[in-house]
């Protein structure tokens, strides 16, 4: 990486103006389309559907909902289904079939309050076991849904009597790499980070670190868990090495300064893990790269394992606006073609290149 | 929404008060000679605020500083915008968007594809796992354990001497030995390797998700590997084979196996490469660490050397070499000897290996931990080497001939490669006798070969002569050769020592004498006729007569179908005349014959990539057939039933080539079709094309070329219906449009035609032809319609159309020759004829235009000259017919006169000539009349002559 040119860059293909506030775009699997989801200023919600066209975006679908939309996740549906399922503002859980418009095939009332986050797993052949689906809400609580029962979660993680109901920001299925293991992430207001074990449905470990948990991802779902990065209201983000648990240490981990605001979303390359893009709260994008240590884990004066965290590297960065980027999302089929959008009410979708070559 | 109102950081914050920055400080001897990287980032960002004047130069100065002493230093990441396509060069954008594209309309296609495939919803259901457990509440905090924890410390220490007397000893232990039992993190931590499924249910999925499936397998089976998980990256890459197998995921695999040392099952990863894809060079070089590892050291030399002859620059295997050699030198005065080995390490990207190898050398190099070559001390301890011999057995199977197999000279009669043919075809018993001997000494040598003559980079074994082995015999030139007769068999025996001896042309005079009394003889041996081919091939091609060798091989093989050597000196020949993709073909026959032959290996190597260079990604698709080796011819097998994997990947292969196949096919009666039509051979080229169309009834384009036939064959109403079909193909083909209007015309649906032929010009207001045409036609509708007919009916439609259009691409081809060449004799239509025409006039050329007209049928003439009739045309037709026709075929001069004037405005033309040109015509008259004849009489002519007149 010695000249500027060899280094991965990160390349504005297009944007879209939108009349509405974007919280969240996805792409949609196997294709070249990708879904917004947000509100409009008269408190309505709104899902599109775009088509990536000759360097344009070309909407193709446009549906209005009585609740603004927070968040959307394909995760938990097959490759030919390609049902979206959506958190909105009232604490539904809806799952829609996006060639026909109406009535979802799947709704539930999942929480009292917004739900903040959404995360599926199990569905498009990514991790086995049963394809399900995890939201996180500002009611504390963190539940855990199968489509095949209709109106109570698999799971639900709650705060215990008495105990103050901290704001769900985060939420994150990783660990699947088998019919019976998976874990939940979760991260609140309050810097706390959880991870649930579904398998034993016990808390497996928590840390806290420090300022609010804005989001919290495994570098892959469907392998036994190697990597979760969670960033911060303050802009730092730590990266945990989640393969050596040490009985009180946990998981061993490194932070960086990366932003000087909010990082809001942190999303791994699919087609590499080791690689991610964290967004920024003054717009910015910083794309990263993961090198492990030589060893991953030493044994500490007990004799008892501890992991040992590797470096991260800055690759690229890139200023888009000045609001926040709120929404990041990897198309999984197409490697470097990212789609995020920002409180400034555009859509934006971004060529990363040479990212096989890091 | 929460979290907006802490989003919003002050943008430029001021340098810390307590700690200022002198100005002497911004200064550019202090910042060079600073080596505090906290201070110079104050600096930094001192200068960068403006606060004390701004100062481009000793911005930069600063932070060229800074990067040397901290590159990751926070203060250097500046905030840039992001880039556009504009910030690329040119040709890399383009590219990028070229990718993007094809993305895109891929991913399209894809999409629709997967929409109609049926869904297999309720068998997904069933094959998920259960639900899990209802509604568990999980709480939020470990609270029990910790408290407990908390109210024990509290007792811990007596605080007076009363407590501890109280203390009870005995109890407090009890205390601390309950609370070891008991973990204080309730966390289930799981060591060790967790299990994963090593096999994949891909059953229901479709060909499209098992792909992708796969791919994303092998990336996590990539990623663990470089994170140096080998086991699980093995788990992984099984994964993937098991949905679908494929070569990257092998050779990954092989990589991981050579890393977990478990050196049996790499070699039988990298042994499935070779055999989907011989002549793999990672998995090569990956056979010849194993070899190497498991002490056979003579096989993992062989293989490298493969490698390097390749890729003369790989330096991993160059090093392994060395060091295997040095190892072997050490090993002969004493058994065993222990050194370094080393690892190459390598994974690929993607899928298409042929596309990485390029990649490769430069990937590896800039890689950290996946650098091209560790020194990993690994003994090659006692087990594997007594493992070694075992397994050495079993590897004989496999193992390399040595090379001068590839490319010898010519047969000699005992060497032959095609066993087994001569048998039992009654000759003599001496012969037999002979044959069999050899057959003996080839099966003992094969065993010993392998050590002793495996030097394959020897350019002497490469190079030998074709009697090679039994040099005594070429003494003995009348030694018996096959079936032949003593007088033959001298001359053969002679040819190959004059060949041995590198008389080539003295040699191939032989060959041919041998070859010409053969055939004389008329004797019913094509072995041996084969072989005689076959050598003066080999001798042609040592001349470096390319043609003449591929034409000899050809007819050899004729004679006796996949025999290796005539395959083999084709190929080069094809290859030296650089026809790769033909060359290519036969080596990958060759090499299904015979999968050891080292130079067709290498070949195909070779020619794989010019062609992927030539033709990108498809160059696959551009190839013609391979053809399918039958059992019986192929040699040296792998024995042992394949795996399943390998069966299925067989299967998927084969189903590929018979689309490919069918698609070859297609193409070359189409072609065969386009060239009847270009000879004017309409009746051959219905039929063609008849054929192509059941191969494919979907193409629009063998359709219209189909009705042309039919037109040019006067079968309108055919060519009508081929119309209709290609228009139902494709509703906008303008040539459809323009056929069907001619078979209207023909069929005499005048109104039909002109509707056809506006729909053509509005499509293409070009089309000159069109434009004609419907002139005409407009014409003879209002006569139509006037209901007047025509005092003299027109006897035949004329069809004029350019031809060489992109259906018949030779058309053109032939038009553009036309000038150099007197004439093309198999003219088809008026256009054409009147061209011909035309260039006989301009050279002046009487002969040519009689030659012209011999060929042509009288009645035809006039409508050919319908476009071109005007009184030189017709003088120098008389002259022709006059100077040279009268003589030889009076009666075609009759009849040609007598269809002559029939032509349209011939009378007008008749009228406005000129005085000599009445004059030729006179001439040609007196001529004739004075000719006897039995066709016609004298009175005739008169009465052929008035009409002139």
């Amino acid at each position: 990486m010695s000249s500027p040119l060899d280094k991965p860059q990160i390349i504005s293909h297009f944007q879209k103006s939108l009349n509405y506030t974007v919280f969240d775009s996805k792409w949609i699997p196997c294709s070249a389309k990708f879904v917004c989801l947000g509100n409009y200023a008269r408190g309505t919600g709104v899902m599109q559907i775009y088509e990536v066209q000759q360097g344009e975006a070309q909407l193709i679908k446009e549906q209005e909902f009585p609740k603004p939309i927070k968040c959307g996740t394909f995760g938990a549906t097959s490759l030919q289904q390609r049902h979206l399922a959506t958190g909105d503002f009232g604490g539904n859980l809806n799952i829609w079939n996006l060639e026909v418009s109406g009535t979802p095939v799947f709704s539930v009332k999942a929480h009292k309050e917004i739900i903040n986050s959404i995360d599926g797993v199990g569905g498009l052949g990514i991790g086995d076991g049963a394809p399900e689906i995890v939201t996180g809400s500002r009611d504390g609580t963190v539940k855990v849904w199968d489509t095949r029962q209709k109106d109570s979660p698999v799971a639900n993680m709650e705060p215990g009597e008495g105990e103050t109901k901290r704001d769900c920001w985060t939420v994150a299925l990783g660990h699947a790499f088998n019919d019976q293991d998976r874990c939940v992430c979760a991260g609140y207001d309050n810097g706390d980070i959880k991870l649930f074990d579904l398998r034993n449905m016990s808390l497996r470990w928590e840390t806290n670190i420090k300022n609010g948990v804005c989001c919290v991802e495994f570098d892959r779902k469907d392998i036994n868990m190697n990597k979760l990065v969670a960033t911060s209201l303050e802009g730092k983000f730590h990266v945990f090495d989640m393969r050596t648990q040490h009985p009180t240490k946990g998981f061993s981990s490194v932070s960086e300064k990366a932003h000087k605001s909010t990082i809001w979303q942190v999303k791994h390359l699919p087609q590499n893990r080791d690689i991610f893009m964290t967004a920024g709260g003054a717009g910015n994008l910083h794309l990263w790269k993961y090198e492990y240590p030589s060893q991953r884990s030493k044994t500490d004066s007990d004799d008892l394992a501890v992991g040992v965290a590797g470096s991260v590297t800055l690759l690229q960065n890139a200023t888009l606006s000045t609001q926040p980027i709120a929404s990041l999302d990897w198309s999984p089929d197409k490697k470097g073609l990212c789609v995020c959008s920002g409180f400034d009410q555009t859509v934006r979708v971004l060529i990363v290149t040479k990212l096989s070559q890091v | 929404m929460s979290r907006t109102e802490a989003s919003f950081p002050p943008h430029h914050r001021a340098p810390p008060q307590d700690c200022r920055v002198p100005v002497e400080h911004l200064d550019y001897d202090y910042i060079g000679k600073c080596k505090d990287v906290k201070y110079l980032e104050k600096i930094c960002t001192v200068l960068r605020s403006g606060d004390e004047g701004i100062y481009p130069h000793l911005i930069m100065f600063c932070e060229d500083h800074l990067e040397k002493l901290d590159p990751r230093s926070l203060a250097l990441r500046k905030e840039k915008p992001v880039s556009t396509a504009a910030c690329l060069p040119n040709d890399e954008w383009s590219q990028i968007a070229d990718e993007l594209k094809k993305w895109q309309e891929e991913t399209k296609a894809s999409e629709t594809s997967m929409k109609q495939q049926s869904m297999f919803d309720a068998l997904v259901f069933e094959n998920m796992p259960p639900i899990r457990g209802s509604n568990c509440s999980v709480p939020l905090c470990q609270t029990s354990v910790q408290k407990e924890k908390r109210t024990l410390s509290k007792h811990t220490l007596p605080r007076d001497y009363r407590e501890w007397d109280k203390f009870d000893v005995e109890k407090e232990f009890e205390k601390i030995d309950r609370n070891l039992d008991k973990p204080d993190a309730p966390a289930i931590i799981n060591q060790g390797h967790p299990k994963i499924k090593t096999k994949v249910d891909a059953s229901l999925l479709t060909q499209q998700e098992k792909l992708l499936l796969a791919n994303r397998e092998k990336e996590k089976g990539n990623e663990a590997f470089r994170a140096k998980g080998y086991e699980e990256a093995v788990a992984y890459y099984s994964r993937s084979l098991s949905i679908q197998p494929a070569v990257a995921a092998y050779n990954n695999r092989a990589q991981a196996q050579i890393h977990l040392q478990s050196w049996h099952n790499a070699m039988r990863d990298c042994e499935r490469v070779l055999e989907l894809e011989p002549g793999n060079m990672k998995a090569l070089l990956r056979r010849g660490t194993v070899n190497n590892h498991m002490g056979n050291f003579q096989m993992a030399v062989e293989d490298l050397r493969v490698v390097l002859r390749e890729e003369p620059q790989n330096a991993a295997a160059t090093k392994l070499l060395l060091e295997i050699e040095k190892k072997m030198k050490e090993r002969q005065p004493e058994q065993r000897s222990r050194g370094k080995t080393i690892l190459i390490q390598e994974i690929e990207e993607e899928d298409d290996n042929d596309k990485t190898r390029a990649k490769e050398t430069e990937k590896g190099n800039t890689h950290g931990p996946l650098g091209n070559v560790t020194y990993y001390a690994q003994p090659v301890g006692g087990e594997e080497s007594s493992a070694a011999p075992a397994e050495r057995g079993d590897m004989g199977n496999t193992q390399k001939k040595p090379h001068s197999r590839g490319d010898g000279g010519p047969h000699s009669e005992p060497n032959n490669s095609h066993h087994g043919h001569r048998r039992g075809k009654g000759a003599s018993a001496e012969k037999y006798r002979v044959t069999q001997e050899s057959k003996e000494k080839v099966a003992n040598g094969s065993g010993k070969r392998g050590s002793t003559a495996s030097d394959p980079a020897d350019p002497s074994s490469r190079k030998e002569p074709p009697v090679g082995g039994n040099a005594g015999e070429t003494v003995n030139l009348d030694a018996p050769c096959g079936a032949l007769p003593p007088p033959l068999s001298r001359l053969k025996n002679e040819g190959n020592l004059l060949f041995k001896n590198g008389q080539f042309s003295d040699a191939l005079e032989k060959y041919s004498q041998a070859i010409q009394r053969f055939t004389d003889s008329g004797m019913n041996s094509p072995e041996d006729l084969c072989i005689l081919y076959s050598n003066r091939a080999a001798c042609y091609l040592k001349d470096g007569n390319c043609q003449e060798c591929i034409q000899d091989c050809t007819r050899a093989l004729e004679l006796q179908p996949f025999s290796l050597k005539p395959l083999l000196r084709r190929a080069t020949a094809y290859d030296s005349l650089e026809r790769y993709r033909k060359a290519y073909v036969d080596y990958k026959t060759v090499l299904q014959i015979d999968i050891s032959v080292q130079a067709a290996n290498d070949s195909v190597n070779r020619i794989t990539r010019q062609l992927i260079e030539e033709d990108g990604p498809e160059w696959r698709e551009k190839l013609p057939e391979i053809p399918l080796v039958p059992l019986s011819a192929q040699q040296h097998r792998r024995e042992g039933p394949p795996s399943a994997e390998l069966l299925q990947a067989r299967a998927e292969k084969a189903a590929r080539d018979a689309e490919r196949k069918a698609e070859v096919r297609f193409t070359a009666v189409k072609q065969e079709g386009n060239d009847f039509v270009k000879k004017g051979q309409y009746q051959d080229a219905l039929g063609k094309y008849t054929e192509c169309l059941k191969l494919k009834p979907e193409e629009c384009a063998v359709y219209t070329n189909r009705a042309l036939c039919y037109l040019k064959l006067e079968r309108f109403t055919e060519a009508k219906q081929d119309c209709d079909a290609a228009l139902k193909v494709d509703p906008t083909n303008k040539k459809a449009f323009y056929r069907r209007a001619l078979a209207n015309r023909g069929l005499k649906d005048y109104m039909a035609c002109s509707s056809d032929l506006q729909e053509v010009l509005q499509q293409d207001p070009n089309v000159q032809e069109a434009e004609k045409e419907l002139e005409e036609v407009m014409v003879l509708l209002r006569q139509s319609l006037a209901n007047v007919s025509p005092a003299q009916p027109r006897t035949t439609v004329p069809i004029t159309e350019v031809a060489g259009d992109e259906e018949t691409p030779g058309a053109a081809q032939s038009e553009s020759s036309r000038g150099e060449e007197p004439i093309n004799l198999q003219l088809t239509n008026a256009y054409e004829y009147g061209q011909a025409l035309n260039a006989a006039r301009c050279s002046g050329s009487t002969a040519a235009c009689a030659a012209l007209l011999a060929s042509t049928p009288p009645e035809r003439l006039p409508h050919f000259l319908s476009t071109q009739l005007d009184g030189n045309t017709i003088s120098f037709i008389m002259q022709a017919l006059d100077s040279h026709l009268l003589e030889k075929d009076p009666h075609l001069v009759y009849q040609h006169l007598h269809h002559l004037h029939t032509a349209h405005r011939f009378s007008v033309v008749l009228m406005l000539l000129e005085k000599d040109e009445r004059r030729h015509m006179t001439q040609l008259f007196e001529h004739l009349s004075a000719v006897q004849s039995a066709e016609f009489t004298k009175n005739d002519v008169q009465n052929l002559a008035n009409k002139y007149i």
